[in-house]
């Protein structure tokens, strides 16, 4: 709290020893929550972490593909709810740019702003934001992807994928 | 002053000079003769004249009047009411040799009379003092009914928008100006002999605020007060009524009454506080929000910085990635300072209270902020023998406040010690309390005298050195202070005694150890509060019952992994709030805590813990949200939850929380 703590950052050690590929994903992966799925693997394996990480590409892409499916029905409270569901996992596993594409949706299917703050009258406009929105998370998501699978690929065996 | 005879002797020689006519009529004669019931006196106050007017008036005998002493008359007899009014007029018709009055002086079976009391003055000598009763008829009386002189009568007169009016010493309305049949809707022949009680509610008049308000006023000089008063018309007005009370010559007469409407004041008031409270609210969501927005790529920067500042630089390279880091850093911390300053001004910053050791947390700032002392500077920690290790308090505040004090300690800090010392005292008020005062020496740079008053205002900073800059917002220690009142506590600031640097302290009330009662001992000194926090709850973790509620599959499985490496050994899952009413139904008093999800389809989870709540069933249930702001936990504690913990769920926040309400 004290303006004094310029060389904590210095200090904290953990951040050093992290693999430089996940280093590199450090824009769309929160890493102190992405550790805390690491540290839950036994010993020199990422058995679970991985089984996680491959569960939520699983969950994200059905959900993506119900929220297609919502948007041509115009269902706003249907993509909120998918939205706000993904949002959830993707926080959890530390996808912090899937997230927030997520948390828009939420807040857009609600009739709202993107901050969920203010109200967002014209539908036309709303569809047309989670539209974009979505091909943003869909993009976001995409590229999180080939990293993680990358990544669990070099660390853990061979992973089935795509 | 004169002898009686020597007076009397000059004033005939006056008398026989300037009259020479041979069967004048002496104007001495005019006092024995005058219609005016007259009574004189000379300056000892013994009667030297009494009117044949008076003598009819009294019933008395000129023998028995003359040469007496005016104490040793009946005061109905001259006619005074008393003789401390009648002494209080003569003191001041000799004091201020003007013409006295004094009223309401009733004569036995006669209307009421008035004595007009008239000092006698030849330069600065006083002569006579003459006596006069006045008979006052009916109608000067009710015209008069004043010592409100004309003006002061026209003043109150011509005044509408307060009701100024008199009261006679019961309480019963004796004048009444138009401000006041305007404001109160009665004419002054309806009032006017009422108890003014009549202007107060049933409440205020069963509990006899009005007689009370005349009590106060009486003792104390004056009585304000700000109530509901009612018109006529049965309508209320907020009022400020000030009561005043009248003397005359020492007698008690009756009230001043001024009454003001606020009505319209304090609706302004209630809008202009809503208004701040609006936007109060408004800054502080803002606040809230864009500290996320700011603080996400700030992390993202910082952990960029440090990946860059392994991949070989050369030093001049690598002291530019160190700036850049230090500045960051910087930022996060105002960031982080505008945060909590706001939610502590807008009174949005709740405590937690938990168990806590003073001891391990003041090894924990020490350790944390050992890695900022400059070289040569020593940081040591002083608890007093036999302090309490286990007491209620919030260890996450006296934590903030400490590290505040100690990191500032050694920020200025060049040369010499910082030394942390803690004692604690029982709460004079409540036995089961104690006072944690915790103070920081430091042999720095001290305070300057002209900075002492302004320490502890927001954004200000006295620090301005020309060899070497101090960052900060100025917030530090105004946040200090807002932490430490909010545990009833307060921070202060003294000369270091050893002549060199600051002493800062602060105190805070905790809860005693018997309030926790808890089998285990506490921990060795030294050992990180997490750590010792994590040991005991594996200890009593397999023990415990836990229902986890979440329907997302992901997040499900993380938190049951979670769950288990904590030491959670018996987790059953619902996936939404239906399946966990059941589950809790069939079960009713197996589960210790409920991990609960807020959103989820079928039933959400505050729907379920309100039906789990009308089951009669009060385990603690915590929500797991991915709304964290602090308004949201608090609506939910609100709805029969009683924590809540923000996603993604951290594991040290899980345990902390799980600790709270499972560990004792």
């Amino acid at each position: 709290m004290a303006p004094t703590e310029t060389t904590k950052a210095k200090e904290e050690p953990a951040k050093t020893t992290k693999p430089r590929t996940l280093a590199d994903m450090a824009d769309s992966i929160d890493l102190a929550t992405f550790d805390q799925i690491l540290e839950m693997d036994e010993e020199g394996e990422h058995d679970f972490s991985q089984g996680i990480v491959y569960g939520f590409f699983e969950q994200a892409e059905n959900t993506f593909t119900q929220m297609e499916i919502a948007l041509k029905e115009t269902n706003l409270g249907e993509l909120s709810s998918l939205g706000h569901f993904l949002k959830g996992s993707s926080a959890t596993i530390g996808l912090t740019k899937v997230k927030d594409a997520c948390e828009k949706i939420q807040h857009y299917g609600a009739g709202k702003d993107e901050t969920g703050n203010n109200d967002e009258p014209d539908l036309e406009v709303t569809l047309d934001k989670i539209k974009k929105t979505l091909e943003t998370a869909k993009r976001d998501y995409k590229e999180v992807e080939a990293s993680l699978r990358e990544y669990f690929g070099d660390a853990a065996e061979p992973a089935s994928s795509s | 002053m004169f002898l009686d005879g020597r007076l009397s002797a000059v004033s005939l020689d006056e008398k026989h000079a300037k009259a020479p006519r041979p069967t004048p009529p002496t104007l001495s004669s005019i006092f024995r003769l005058t219609p005016i019931p007259t009574i004189v006196l000379d300056p000892s106050m013994t009667i030297v004249e009494v009117s044949d007017s008076h003598l009819a008036l009294s019933g008395k005998s000129r023998d028995s009047l003359l040469h007496a002493s005016i104490g040793d008359v009946e005061p109905a007899a001259i006619p005074a009411p008393n003789l401390p009014t009648l002494y209080g007029a003569l003191r001041a018709a000799c004091s201020t040799r003007e013409v006295q009055l004094v009223k309401e002086a009733v004569s036995p079976g006669k209307a009421p009379d008035s004595l007009r009391v008239t000092p006698i003055f030849d330069e600065s000598a006083l002569i006579y003092l003459v006596l006069e009763a006045h008979r006052v008829t009916e109608g000067s009386a009710h015209n008069q009914h004043g010592y409100l002189n004309e003006t002061y009568k026209i003043l109150v007169d011509t005044v509408k928008d307060y009701a100024i009016f008199m009261l006679d010493p019961h309480g019963n309305i004796a004048t009444w100006n138009p401000g006041a049949s305007l404001l109160k809707g009665y004419t002054a022949e309806e009032i006017i002999g009422k108890h003014f009680s009549v202007f107060y509610g049933p409440e205020d008049r069963a509990t006899g605020k009005p007689s009370k308000a005349l009590a106060v006023s009486m003792r104390e000089g004056r009585m304000e007060d700000e109530g509901w008063r009612y018109r006529r018309d049965g309508s209320r007005f907020w009022a400020n009524v000030l009561i005043t009370p009248i003397h005359q010559f020492g007698q008690h007469v009756g009230f001043v009454k001024v009454t003001r409407d606020l009505t319209e004041r304090k609706e302004a008031e209630a809008r202009m506080i809503a208004a701040f409270e609006e936007s109060s609210r408004l800054k502080t969501d803002f606040l809230a929000n864009i500290s996320h927005e700011i603080r996400t790529p700030m992390n993202g920067m910082q952990m960029a910085m440090t990946m860059l500042a392994d991949t070989g630089l050369t030093p001049q390279q690598r002291e530019h990635a160190a700036i850049i880091e230090d500045s960051m850093s910087v930022l996060l911390q105002i960031v982080n300072d505008v945060l909590d300053y706001s939610k502590l001004s807008s009174g949005a910053f709740s405590l937690h209270t938990d168990v806590l050791d003073v001891n391990d947390l003041v090894g924990a700032v020490i350790r944390n902020c050992r890695s900022s002392l400059k070289e040569g500077v020593d940081l040591t920690a002083d608890v007093a023998p036999g302090f309490p290790s286990r007491l209620r308090g919030d260890p996450l505040r006296y934590r903030q406040v400490l590290h505040n004090l100690v990191s500032n300690a050694v920020k200025f800090t060049e040369d010499g010690h910082i030394r942390i010392s803690a004692s604690c005292r029982p709460d004079d008020q409540d036995p089961t309390c104690y006072i944690v005062k915790t103070a920081v020496a430091d042999t720095g740079i001290g305070v300057p005298d002209n900075a002492i008053n302004t320490l502890f205002t927001p954004f200000s900073r006295f620090a301005h050195s020309p060899t070497r800059q101090y960052q900060g917002t100025g917030l530090g220690l105004s946040i200090c202070q807002s932490l430490a009142e909010l545990m009833d506590g307060a921070v202060g600031y003294a000369p270091n005694p050893e002549g060199r640097g600051s002493v800062f302290w602060f105190t805070a009330k905790m809860g005693g150890p018997s309030t926790a009662s808890s089998p285990k001992t506490g921990s060795s000194a030294g050992a990180p509060p997490a750590r010792h926090i994590a040991d005991e709850m594996r200890t009593i973790a397999p023990h415990k019952h836990v229902l986890l509620v979440e329907d997302n599959m992901v997040n499900h499985m993380v938190m049951l992994k979670l769950l288990h490496s904590l030491g959670f050994e018996r987790v059953d899952s619902a996936w939404n709030g239906e399946e966990a009413v059941t589950m809790i139904k069939k079960k009713p008093l197996s589960y210790d805590v409920v991990l609960m999800d807020v959103a989820m389809p079928v039933m959400d989870g505050v729907k379920a813990t309100e039906q789990v709540r009308e089951m009669g069933l009060q385990m603690p249930i915590i929500a797991l949200t991915g709304n964290a702001m602090q308004g949201d936990a608090e609506s939910y504690v609100a709805q029969g939850m009683n924590d809540c913990i923000g996603k993604p769920v951290q594991r040290e926040h899980l345990l902390n929380t799980l600790w709270k309400w499972t560990g004792t």
